[in-house]
């Protein structure tokens, strides 16, 4: 082992009010006046230097330390109101996080009041193209001579074409919808199948940030299910989540 | 916990991913919430270029297979393995691609 200089940093997970009462295990609190953040203190050898690079490619690694950050986040927010950071925000002292603090004290305190009392939840759409086509009738004739099977192609084609234009109206339509129920809301682009590892295509990737639990929001989600659920349209909710969608600033200087 | 059947399934239930895929808990704390650089600034950047790989492959999947890049296939920091055919299918595809056999499904 090679003694170094300093051997840990601390990484903030985010920012409470100061004088916020909630649980966490192992993180502290660095006060600045009406803004505190959330820290932890971690080994410098995992983030400083070369070694992040290799980290970050070790998906074990970056699976536990993702999840670790949400996780904390999670547990702060049942007690307080929190303004995530993204991951990787690390400083070398405690003092650089109170400068921090400092700095962009406008901006958290006015993050904080965006999000107090409320909760960030998504909604995923996902449509069974198989089942969209199906629902919109015409089954190609199952005559295999030449003409026949052109028509099928033609009909086939068609249909698809269809069934697409109708999925992107339901789900304009169901956002539309659910961002009625929320106070404010976001469209994320939906995620492609190689990284939802599912058959449905996804349709829906919607954050929205509710201030009543999320029961109109649910309730919303299930009208939009008993309609378009026979068409092999489904939706699915997520969360509460720290309210990442919401509390985007300017980028850091 | 399995999802495979929820797919199937024609029930109205609402449905919570718990745990949270790990797809979805990166897209969050790699893109999302409040952008601050730390004063170990080195690591900042090897996040972006993670980030800009996660998003890469959110925003122009399709548009990137067009181009001929299909390196998430088999990619073990991206595939998932919840469904058991689709693994076994990346996992001979990437025993195949080491094997140096081509792929001869069109």
């Amino acid at each position: 082992m090679i003694a170094a200089p300093a051997k840990h940093a601390w990484y903030v997970y985010g920012v409470v009010d100061a004088a916020s009462e909630f649980t966490g295990d192992g993180v502290s609190v660095v006060e600045e006046g009406p803004v505190a953040a959330v820290v932890a203190e971690v080994p410098l050898a995992d983030f400083a230097g070369e070694a992040l690079p290799e980290r970050l490619n070790d998906r074990a690694w970056l699976e536990t330390h993702a999840r670790a950050h949400e996780d904390v986040l999670l547990r702060v927010a049942e007690n307080a109101t929190v303004v995530p950071f993204r991951f990787g925000v690390i400083y070398r002292e405690l003092d650089d996080v109170a400068t921090m603090l400092r700095a962009r004290r406008d901006e958290l305190t006015a993050a904080l009041v965006r999000v107090r009392g409320r909760a960030e939840l998504g909604v995923k759409g996902w449509a069974d193209r198989e089942r969209v086509e199906a629902a919109l009738g015409d089954a190609p004739s199952g005559d295999s001579s030449g003409r026949a099977y052109l028509e099928r192609r033609r009909t086939e084609q068609q249909r698809a074409e269809r069934a697409a234009t109708l999925i992107a109206e339901i789900a304009q339509d169901a956002h539309a919808r659910l961002s009625r129920c929320a106070d404010e809301s976001v469209a994320n682009r939906p995620q492609p199948r190689e990284l939802t590892g599912r058959d449905e295509t996804m349709i829906l990737n919607g954050a929205y940030l509710v201030a009543d639990g999320g029961a109109a929001l649910a309730a919303e989600m299930r009208a939009l299910e008993a309609e378009h659920g026979r068409h092999g349209i489904s939706f699915e909710i997520t969360g509460p989540w720290p309210p990442h969608n919401f509390v985007e600033a300017q980028e850091d200087a | 916990m399995s999802r495979n059947d929820l797919s199937m399934s024609g029930s109205l239930q609402p449905r919570s991913s718990n745990p949270a895929q790990l797809a979805d808990v990166l897209e969050r704390v790699l893109d999302k919430g409040i952008v601050i650089a730390g004063d170990i600034k080195i690591d900042l950047l090897d996040i972006e270029l993670l980030t800009i790989r996660l998003r890469l492959l959110v925003a122009s999947a399709d548009k990137a297979k067009e181009m001929g890049i299909d390196w998430w296939e088999g990619d073990p920091f991206l595939s998932r393995n919840r469904n058991g055919d689709r693994d076994l299918e990346g996992r001979l595809r990437r025993l195949e691609s080491a094997a140096g056999i081509e792929d001869d499904d069109q």
